[in-house]
């Protein structure tokens, strides 16, 4: 038995101990690189040699490099991570959206409270240019202010597509990467060793892509990994990549929507099937949360204008001639839009064959919504309209009927899957207008004016006079003659020269307005204080035109609006309106509503933040570097390296000995 | 089996911490500095929809407020003025009682005629009195030109009758009806509400000039013209009474628009202001938190292994 076999054995220890000394010095090496799993020499112990005596040890042998690694903590980690980049894009952007819902005095709700007061200092100088002057600049301030709000959700919306774009582009690089480092994982694979640092990129960029868009993995025999999104489709496979694309919304150009390029045809990913990601934060909240917050502005901007307009046209301004010049209205709103789905059919020159349009009948029935139009799948010939709320509402019209204070027009029907997205209110803020200059086109004053007899014996006095439309007959004069002392009267209808065009009777109640029904005598509402008595007499006359500059009746009942609940009312089928909301109350629930899911936002992102961490830090447990493990290791194999290398001199020892025992 | 701390991984929990005990230390000051538990809706939904409603509310007390004020200024000087017309009244009376004196000769009762003629259209100006901004006191329910018009048939009216009125938490007014405090007392003799203080002046004054007039007859027609003047007169008090009345009600307005003010003010500083006391500890403890983090963080981070296998 020679020394040469210890030799060798002294020389196999000592190379796995080198061997294990490289790794771990690699994983000090690597201890801060993100992605990197933590690396182990295998040691086997070599087979040993039948003697006669019995099997002979011949070592250790040094059979692979392996990297701690657990498949299902890394999948669970980039899920983790998706979802809560997913909810931090969403809460991010949330946060720029409660900035357009401030409140206190830099709010809209301020802002409409302040307009609508100012209608109390008119009323109280009515005549006054200043105080005329005071009220255009607060309809001024007030469009401004609507603007901007809009702007800023433009803003927020720009914002929105240049993060999906440039999300995109980074989305694309990493895919491309995977690709490559597939092709080199599987040049190598026929080596027959797992090669550790490149699977580690390869996680890695894995990793990074689940931050911007949830997928799936699939290995693949030749080692190559595929990448999947939204459900099935593939990103990556083999050594190709697919593009992703940002381009415009089929349903809405104004939006952004995601597309994979499949060989130069774009087709269009689902939102709700990404799952997770940055791109999905982006999109849910640029198709639901922004979508509403623009809804929600142009709710109260058709609903503030299009009152304070109504009543503002039945007063009388002070143009000259005094009392002939129609009153204007005093804002223009941005108008509805109906908006063809681009996959629409067309004629041969590109047009579309159908249209829609819509007009606002009644401003304060109009909901903070969008709604899509299609035909009745059934075959009825009429139209499926759905309120896009959660959940969606859906209803079948015809062309021409109104649904929620909107008329909705079909002038030539749909063609067979056509669809409309109908936006009522989303242009409205942005278009909100103060249209007058000159204070005297404000309509202070009343066009009739009532006054109680002389020769009155009951205590009834005029509470108010409303104009519920233009007078039905200009320049007429109402009297209404009490007939008994419960409440009986008679009245009838003049013109100038004192010719009865219409006469009637009717029963007064306290509290109740003369008449019943505005559109019986004059087109106003009257309403008595006190009680008259049998013979009392009121007259409802056309406002002098010396009177108009002091008058205020119009005034009064622009006034009033600050009490009225003109913002969402619910419309019914035979087009009743109830309900609604203050412009205070309205401001102040979009506001909390806001304010609510920002919140929730913020405790979801905080919720998935802390569960990815914690994946991370499971993942991180097995494969990550820790520096003291390393340096035990280190002197663990330094001890073995120098063991081995006592081997070895002590083999070269005997074998020296072996030589003087020879030539001696 | 317990979990292995990775070094870097150790570093990065770390340094998150730290960081977000940094933030809570800010968002505490920030709300130590600015006094608002609330500065947008999210921080607190309810509160803020609370504190937006109570804002509301302020500004409409104090538009009412503005209202109030217009209506307590005409009111204040209608009752002056009014003030002003009952003394007139009072020495055109005694003007009156003094031509009833049998002695008196035509010319001194010319003289007397030309006393009332002045006091007759010092009341005429009082009628047409403006608030010192153009807005007629007697102007009823809206004129532009001076309400009251000498005609040669006597004093019209041409304003319209009733009042302005403006919301100011209850309805107030910002006019008197002219036509009803001048124009329109109580006739003693027909008992209809239909004479006007100008008329019964001009009748008293036209008969004073009317010389040759019997002893009997001047005496009748001073009895007849106090009468008329003195139901003038009841109806001028009793238009100041019930100014007087408008004010004393601006006054309680005043107090409840005040009261109501107040109410909307503690609503919202109770909605969205800091609980000062609570929000001093809060900060204290975040920065004890703050601080215990960062020592421990240096004491921990320091402790390697490879310290211990210098040489």
């Amino acid at each position: 038995m020679g020394a040469s076999p210890l030799m060798s054995l002294g020389m196999k220890a000592m190379s796995a101990a080198y061997m294990a000394m490289q790794t771990t010095s690699h994983n000090i090496a690597n201890a801060n690189v993100a992605g990197y799993s933590r690396q182990d020499v295998v040691l086997e112990t070599a087979k040993g040699q039948f003697t006669g005596a019995g099997f002979f040890g011949k070592g250790v042998d040094v059979t692979s490099v392996t990297r701690a690694h657990d498949q299902f903590l890394t999948r669970a980690a980039t899920i983790a991570t998706s979802q809560s980049a997913m909810d931090a894009a969403h809460s991010d952007r949330l946060g720029q959206l409660e900035q357009v819902f401030q409140t206190g005095e830099s709010g809209l709700g301020y802002s409409m409270g302040q307009f609508l007061n100012s209608f109390v200092d008119l009323a109280s100088r009515p005549g006054d240019s200043a105080t005329r002057q005071t009220v255009l600049a607060q309809a001024q301030d007030l469009a401004t202010r609507f603007n901007s709000a809009a702007g800023q959700l433009d803003t927020i919306q720009a914002g929105v597509t240049e993060d999906l774009k440039s999300t995109v582009t980074t989305v694309n690089g990493l895919t491309q990467s995977i690709a490559t480092l597939n092709q080199q994982i599987a040049a190598v694979r026929g080596l027959g060793q797992p090669p550790n640092d490149l699977l580690d990129q390869r996680d890695q960029l894995v990793s990074k892509l689940s931050g911007y868009v949830q997928v799936s993995t699939l290995e693949a025999d030749d080692g190559t990994l595929g990448v999947f999104v939204a459900g099935g489709q593939s990103l990556v496979l083999g050594s190709n990549a697919s593009q992703l694309v940002v381009g415009l919304d089929v349903d809405d150009p104004s939006r952004s929507s995601l597309m994979l390029d499949e060989n130069g045809k774009q087709r269009t990913i689902d939102p709700s099937a990404l799952g997770g990601g940055s791109i999905a934060g982006l999109l849910n909240f640029q198709n639901g949360d922004l979508v509403d917050g623009r809804n929600l502005i142009g709710q109260m901007a058709t609903a503030v204008a299009g009152v304070v307009n109504q009543q503002q046209m039945l007063g009388v301004n002070l143009q000259q001639p005094l009392g002939s010049v129609a009153s204007q209205p005093l804002f223009s709103v941005g108008t509805p839009q109906a908006i063809p789905a681009s996959t629409n059919a067309k004629d041969a020159g590109g047009n579309y064959l159908s249209s829609v349009t819509l007009t606002v009948t009644d401003p304060t029935a109009v909901q903070a919504a969008s709604y899509e139009l299609r035909a009745d799948p059934a075959g009825s010939g009429q139209y499926q309209l759905t309120r896009l709320s959660s959940p969606p509402v859906t209803q079948l019209v015809n062309s021409g009927d109104v649904v929620d204070g909107v008329r909705i027009d079909v002038p030539n029907g749909l063609q067979p899957g056509d669809r409309f997205l109908l936006k009522p209110v989303a242009q409205a803020a942005g278009g909100l207008t103060a249209l007058l200059q000159d204070p005297r086109d404000l309509a202070a004053a009343s066009p009739l004016i009532a006054t109680t007899s002389a020769s009155n014996t009951g205590t009834a006095a005029v509470d108010s006079l409303t104009m519920l439309s233009q007078p039905l007959q200009a320049g007429a004069t109402a009297q209404v003659s009490f007939t008994s002392d419960s409440g009986d009267y008679s009245w009838q209808l003049t013109d100038a020269s004192g010719n009865v065009l219409s006469s009637g009777t009717g029963t007064w109640q306290a509290g109740q307005p003369i008449p019943a029904n505005a559109s019986d005598i004059n087109g106003f509402a009257l309403q008595l204080s006190g009680v008259p008595r049998n013979g009392d007499v009121v007259t409802i006359a056309p406002t002098p035109p010396e009177a108009l500059s002091t008058n205020n009746g119009n005034a009064l009942a622009l006034a009033t609006l600050r009490d009225v609940t003109f913002i969402g009312r619910t419309m019914d089928a035979s087009g009743n309106v109830s309900g609604g909301a203050t412009a205070t109350d309205a401001y102040a629930s979009a506001m909390a509503d806001i304010g609510v899911r920002v919140q929730s936002a913020k405790s979801s992102a905080s919720i998935s933040a802390a569960v990815s961490d914690q994946a991370t830090q499971a993942t991180s447990a097995v494969s990550g570097v820790n520096l003291d493990e390393e340096a035990a290791r280190l002197i663990q194999q330094q001890q073995s390296y120098q063991a081995a290398a006592k081997v070895l001199q002590v083999a070269q020892s005997l074998f020296e000995t072996l030589l003087q025992t020879t030539t001696g | 089996m317990s979990l292995r701390i990775t070094t870097a991984q150790a570093y990065d929990t770390s340094i998150s911490n730290l960081q977000t005990r940094q933030q809570d230390l800010a968002d505490a000051q920030n709300r130590l500095t600015s006094g608002k538990r609330v500065a947008s809706a999210s921080d607190d939904p309810v509160a803020a929809a609370r504190a937006e409603r109570a804002l509301a509310t302020m500004m409409k007390t104090e538009a009412d407020q503005r209202a109030l004020e217009a209506s307590r200024n005409v009111m204040q000087q209608a009752e002056s003025a009014l003030g002003d017309a009952g003394d007139l009244v009072q020495q055109a009376r005694e003007l009156i009682v003094n031509a009833g004196n049998g002695s008196y000769s035509d010319s001194d009762r010319a003289t007397l005629a030309n006393k009332l003629k002045g006091l007759r259209d010092q009341l005429l100006g009082i009628a047409n009195r403006t608030d010192g901004a153009g807005t007629y006191l007697f102007g009823g329910q809206g004129t532009k030109a001076p309400p009251f018009v000498d005609t040669p048939a006597g004093v019209t009216y041409q304003g319209t009758s009733g009042q302005s009125e403006v919301p100011a938490g209850e309805t107030l007014p910002t006019s008197v009806d002219g036509s009803r405090t001048w124009l329109q007392a109580t006739d003693p003799t027909t008992g209809q509400s239909n004479l006007s203080v100008f008329n019964v002046l001009d009748r008293v004054i036209g008969e004073l000039n009317t010389p040759n007039q019997a002893g009997d007859v001047i005496e009748q027609q001073v009895k007849s013209g106090l009468a008329d003047l003195d139901a003038s007169a009841d109806n001028l008090l009793s238009a100041r009474a019930s100014a007087g009345e408008v004010l004393n009600r601006t006054d309680s307005i005043e107090q409840r628009n005040a009261d109501a003010k107040l109410a909307a003010q503690t609503e919202r500083s109770n909605a969205e202001d800091l609980d000062m006391v609570q929000a001093v500890s809060d900060f204290q403890n975040k920065q004890s938190g703050y601080d215990a983090a960062l020592k421990t963080y240096s004491m921990v981070q320091r402790e390697s292994l490879f310290q211990y296998l210098s040489a």
